[in-house]
């Protein structure tokens, strides 16, 4: 009983999160890091036209990638945050309408909800591309967020609950002050996972008109007809990017575990 | 109020979970500064009675009255009464993200005002008290069972309420563990603290206890002191029971 449950909370589709324990040098992560640095170097070196000329026009987007990334993440947390609490109220309005939220969310494919934002948005407001894209980013993520935090307050045993209420706190400060600091440690990991999948999922705005870098690509591959090589170097970008966000994520899940073992 | 006139009045109290039924017409009276130790068989709804007392279960029917506040009449605050009565949980339940330090202080700063200098002063001293004072910095998992359990009675005695309930203190403890838990206990009650016990320590009930109140199957069976209710039990339900803990 005294034992404390972190519980993992499986989410799939984000990158693989390394694992601390393979520290060799031949693990999955670093051979995949060596290639991909190595070929992001050696591809425009060997041959400037067109690797160096994909590799100029690409920063600009990854600037946006990683704005609508942060933007739609930040909201999507908020979002998240109230929509678990909404599952887990007792009240059956909130508890209705978050659940039926999140039925909604999950049984319609992002590409469709971005199109349907964008365009249901269109007609009322003019809103900023991105703005939009976010916007729709954040709707659909919120949603699996919120069975993230969900779970991560239900991971908490009921007796630091009934702890903090028998001292005198009501539902929420229990909520805020005693249940959510220690819920934060099981929800961590899972929301770096799902930063990493919104990353790439990111690369879907490009179709509405967000400069991403996966639209910058596909600009410059249509002025220049290099398709194979550009598409070759944009894999490479996201694929770096994702291993140094997962590496990251996996260093603090192992401060987070480590704050339980001392 | 005289130390006679009951803090705690259950009156009546029927509870079920679903097709069980817990409770059956409990009725109980506890006076100021009276020490009540509550015996039966696992099932006997000693746990449950003890929960209706901060409404961390709330009954089917019946009245709850603690120090002249009825627990189920809407304008009152049942956090407001939480903070006149102490919990103690058979599994400790510290918060597992604070020290111990911490986990005395945050419901004195967060609900009562105190400054944390105030706040630490009175942790300190409490600390002191059940013989924690030197682990005050250190994390729930870094301590024993007893001496979580220990830091527990302080955490509930930091917002000096006037009622103390015990839900099997010393239940998932060993032996000793559960002597240095029993020693905090029974100071505590030489100090005069109303206290509310449920417990299989018999050693405890017949030290500290003015009254034991055996339950079976969601009724209170016989109310004794002590003396009487080890030697000369009235129903044969509660000779049965001594004999098989004997």
């Amino acid at each position: 009983m005294q034992e404390h449950q972190v519980a993992k909370i499986e989410v799939g589709d984000g990158a693989a999160i390394p694992n601390q324990a393979d520290r060799g040098l031949v693990s999955a992560w670093w051979i995949a890091l060596v290639g991909t640095v190595s070929l992001l170097v050696l591809l425009p070196v060997l041959k400037p036209d067109p690797y160096l000329s994909i590799l100029r026009v690409v920063p600009d987007g990854i600037l946006i990638t990683f704005q609508v990334t942060i933007l739609s993440i930040a909201l999507a947390i908020v979002i998240g945050l109230f929509t678990g609490l909404g599952r887990i109220s007792s009240n059956r309005v909130i508890n209705l309408v978050a659940s039926l939220y999140v039925e909604v969310v999950r049984g319609i494919p992002l590409l469709v909800q971005l199109f349907y934002i964008y365009y249901a948005l269109g007609r009322f407001v003019r809103v900023p591309d991105l703005l939009a894209a976010v916007i729709a980013m954040s709707f659909c993520y919120g949603a699996y967020m919120g069975e993230v935090f969900r779970a991560g307050i239900k991971s908490i045993d009921y007796g630091q609950t009934e702890a903090a209420l028998s001292l005198g706190f009501n539902s929420r400060q229990t909520m805020a002050w005693v249940v959510l600091p220690q819920a934060w440690r099981t929800i961590l990991p899972p929301v770096g996972n799902e930063f990493i999948a919104l990353l790439k999922d990111t690369s879907l705005v490009s179709i509405l008109a967000v400069a991403d870098i996966l639209r910058r690509g596909r600009e410059y591959a249509s002025e220049s007809f290099n398709y194979f090589e550009t598409y070759t170097m944009i894999a490479l970008i996201y694929l770096l990017i994702t291993l140094v966000l997962s590496k990251l994520i996996s260093i603090m899940e192992h401060r987070l575990s480590s704050y339980e073992r001392r | 109020m005289s130390a006679a006139d009951p803090i705690i009045r259950l009156h009546n109290i029927n509870k079920s979970f679903g097709a069980f039924r817990a409770l059956t017409n409990v009725s109980l009276e506890i006076a100021a500064g009276e020490k009540v130790v509550i015996l039966g068989p696992s099932g006997s709804g000693k746990s449950t009675l003890l929960r209706t007392i901060n409404r961390l279960e709330d009954v089917d029917s019946g009245t709850i009255v603690v120090d002249g506040h009825n627990l189920h009449d809407p304008s009152e605050d049942i956090n407001r009464i939480r903070m006149e009565v102490g919990m103690v949980f058979q599994s400790f339940n510290l918060f597992r993200h604070k020290t111990v330090l911490d986990n005395l202080t945050l419901a004195p700063i967060k609900l009562k005002g105190l400054t944390r200098a105030r706040a630490e002063e009175v942790a300190l001293a409490l600390l002191d008290k059940v013989g924690m004072r030197d682990r005050a910095s250190h994390y729930p998992v870094q301590l024993s069972g007893g001496q979580q359990q220990r830091a527990a009675i302080a955490r509930a005695l930091a917002m000096e309420p006037k009622i103390m309930l015990f839900d099997e203190p010393t239940s998932a403890l060993d032996p000793e563990m559960t002597n240095e838990v029993l020693e905090v206990m029974v100071t505590l009650a030489r100090e005069g603290m109303t206290m509310a016990v449920v417990s299989h320590e018999m050693g405890f009930a017949r030290e500290v206890a003015d009254r034991i109140v055996f339950m079976d199957e969601g009724s209170i069976v016989e109310q004794a002191p002590p003396t009487t209710f080890f030697t000369r039990p009235e129903s044969p339900r509660t000779r049965l029971f001594l004999k098989q803990i004997l």
